[in-house]
């Protein structure tokens, strides 16, 4: 077997993935009948059907040539996805301030090239815009500093 | 008439005020601004403002996310044309005879009917919707559940035609966003889905998170791997007035232009984007010398800038008078009402005149002021653009981080948008286009619940879909459409194999 589209392979199997749990985890729910749909009755329509755009991309990868996945680079992603978590993490026992110096300082490493000190400068720079914008402008119950 | 008269002379005394300006105003040059920095575009602001928007009134709240879209199509081409670089997707046609323009000293020229265009197609959108939309909205008041269940199925169906790319990666992205939709308490039974024993899950996946996620922060991920592309320098803009033959010559591109962006703003998955790229289709099929085309013609900036300006305003209609989003910039604008307790749907018509109307008067004055006030600020907007995006990214992420948890305070937020950051990121490798999953997501619930209710009236017998017309109708508008998009399908097979 030989997969000659790459991106249709990899997103026929994400969509079976996805399939796969949306099946399993409406299995415990009840189906109802027709007249009165139960809350399994949609979710497993669906899943069935995105097994068969899942089934049909696969099939269809190995059939027909297609075209290649660009280099994925983890850095990046990684490092902003890092952020994200770091950010949820950090907001309500240590506060906006610390939360989106830290995120912001992080974030910056996701990029090609670092300053040090420009991006220290940045992410003080929007801490201090944002807690203005949000906290005293628009009055968002946003927790300022550590929860002591 | 008369009506539609005295509604549009309401809307201006509600848009006329001196709060409502200034949202107005706001909104146009934070629009612009988005629309010139490349790789932040208006789904993202819109979300990054949802918040602000909970502070203010929901007609101001309107005013000023209806201004960051359009504003960000006039954005959009100003970069375009000057320095080649496309800052909305929209825009990227201008670009092709807009640059060359700016190339041949005729920036000023390109901006000006660029503006003009817009303006134009600004105007006649306005009376588009001030005289579509209540005929549309009184016909949705005698919808039951099986016609909303067709109609949202056939707007499903026309974002998948509609959508870029691999139409069997369109459907499964609308069907998983569908299921996507659905997470959170069930209304009827109270069971709650997918949640997967998170407290945090028990009212559904935030929309915000997830639209951060995507139009955010996967943004950022998938733009630090480009390289950075060379940005050519216009030195002298000049005159902004196009003279009065090149307005005469463009007169013709700018009405099929504002006629196309119209039409297609309405239908669900179009919007600005596609517009454009239909109205500089059209253009070179009916230009008598095709050859020009590229080569800094004209007509080719006049016609894809009207037509994404009108289709950025009308697709207004869908979702004001049906509660249908045709883009995502909509479906978050319908998450803002619903924070207000609007629903938007054919009732906010009669309950709401005033928002209603003062929205679509705001998109005029809103539409003048792009043109008064942009064109004398070109020179900041190109300033602007030097800016290196490592700068702005950290702000990006910062922002949506920010943004999302301030919806509902809630750290389960942060976590789903984390989830969606990486799905979202796979899904643009994968060549999986996002909107219509958007789209879904949106529609989940409540096509679930119109056609449990269909279902429910016709005892479980499912030909009720078939039987009232106007389901009938969508039904099978649904099938043309993809029998539309199999057939050039088909076709390009058959011609694949004949070569061979």
């Amino acid at each position: 077997m030989h997969i000659r589209a790459p991106k249709d392979f990899w997103s026929g199997l994400m969509f079976l993935a996805f399939a796969a749990v949306t099946l399993v985890t409406s299995s415990g729910y009840s189906m109802g009948r027709g007249g009165r749909m139960g809350p399994g009755y949609f979710p497993t329509l669906l899943g069935a059907v995105l097994v068969l755009l899942g089934l049909i991309l696969v099939v269809r990868s190995l059939a027909t040539e297609g075209e290649a996945i660009q280099r994925i680079e983890m850095r990046p992603l990684s490092i902003l996805t890092l952020c994200v978590i770091l950010f949820g993490v950090m907001i309500q026992p240590l506060g906006l301030v610390i939360a989106l110096t830290v995120t912001t300082f992080i974030a910056a490493f996701a990029g090609p090239d670092v300053r040090l000190k420009e991006a220290a400068l940045l992410s003080t720079g929007l801490t201090l815009i944002a807690t203005i914008i949000f906290v005293f402008a628009l009055r968002l119950p946003l927790p300022i500093w550590p929860n002591l | 008439m008369m009506d539609v008269f005295a509604n549009i002379g309401l809307g201006l005394s509600v848009a006329a005020t001196f709060q409502n300006l200034a949202y107005c105003m706001l909104g146009t040059l934070l629009g612009t601004i988005v629309g010139v920095l490349p790789g932040i575009g208006p789904v993202t602001t819109v979300a990054m403002l949802l918040p602000i928007s909970f502070t203010l009134e929901p007609t101001s709240a309107l005013i000023m996310m209806a201004g960051i879209y359009y504003g960000a199509q006039y954005g959009g081409s100003t970069t375009a044309i000057l320095i080649n670089i496309p800052g909305e997707p929209s825009s990227v046609v201008t670009s092709l005879d807009g640059y060359q323009m700016a190339r041949q000293g005729r920036a000023g020229p390109a901006l000006g009917i660029a503006a003009l265009g817009s303006f134009f197609a600004g105007c006649v959108a306005t009376f588009v919707i001030a005289f579509g939309a209540p005929p549309l909205a009184k016909l949705a008041l005698q919808f039951g559940p099986a016609e909303y269940f067709s109609l949202m199925l056939c707007g499903l169906v026309a974002a998948i035609v509609l959508a870029r790319g691999s139409v069997i990666k369109a459907i499964a992205m609308v069907v998983l966003g569908l299921i996507f939709g659905l997470a959170g308490s069930d209304v009827n039974s109270g069971i709650r889905r997918f949640t997967f024993g998170f407290q945090g899950l028990a009212d559904g996946i935030e929309f915000v998170a997830l639209s951060m996620a995507i139009y955010g922060v996967s943004e950022v991920a998938i733009n630090l791997e480009k390289k950075d592309e060379e940005v050519g320098v216009v030195s002298t803009v000049g005159s902004v007035w196009p003279s009065f033959a090149d307005i005469r010559y463009c007169m013709p591109s700018i009405l099929r232009g504002t006629a196309l962006g119209s039409v297609l703003g309405v239908l669900p998955g179009g919007g600005a984007l596609l517009a454009a790229f239909s109205a500089y289709t059209l253009e070179k099929k009916v230009a008598k010398h095709p050859r020009r085309f590229g080569e800094g013609d004209i007509r080719g900036v006049a016609a894809p800038e009207s037509a994404n300006n009108a289709g950025a305003q009308t697709s207004f209609i869908p979702m004001l008078t049906l509660g249908i989003p045709s883009n995502p910039t909509m479906a978050l604008m319908i998450g803002a009402l619903m924070v207000h307790g609007i629903t938007p749907g054919p009732r906010v018509l009669i309950d709401r005149p005033d928002l209603f109307w003062g929205v679509v008067a705001s998109m005029w004055i809103g539409n003048l002021m792009l043109v008064v006030l942009n064109l004398p600020m070109v020179g900041i907007w190109v300033r602007l653009l030097r800016m290196p995006y490592r700068m702005m990214f950290p702000a990006i992420v910062g922002f949506c981080c920010v943004g999302t948890y301030t919806i509902n305070g809630n750290v389960t937020d942060i976590a789903v948008m984390a989830f969606f950051t990486i799905f979202g990121y796979l899904c643009l490798k994968l060549d999986c286009e996002p909107a219509p999953l958007i789209l879904g997501f949106v529609l989940g619930p409540m096509m679930e619940e119109n056609l449990r209710r269909a279902l429910l009236i016709s005892r479980g017998d499912p030909t009720i879909f078939v039987n009232a017309p106007i389901s009938l109708t969508f039904l099978v508008a649904a099938a043309l459409l993809l029998l539309i998009v199999a057939a050039p399908a088909i076709r390009a097979r058959r011609e694949e194999a004949l070569a061979e």
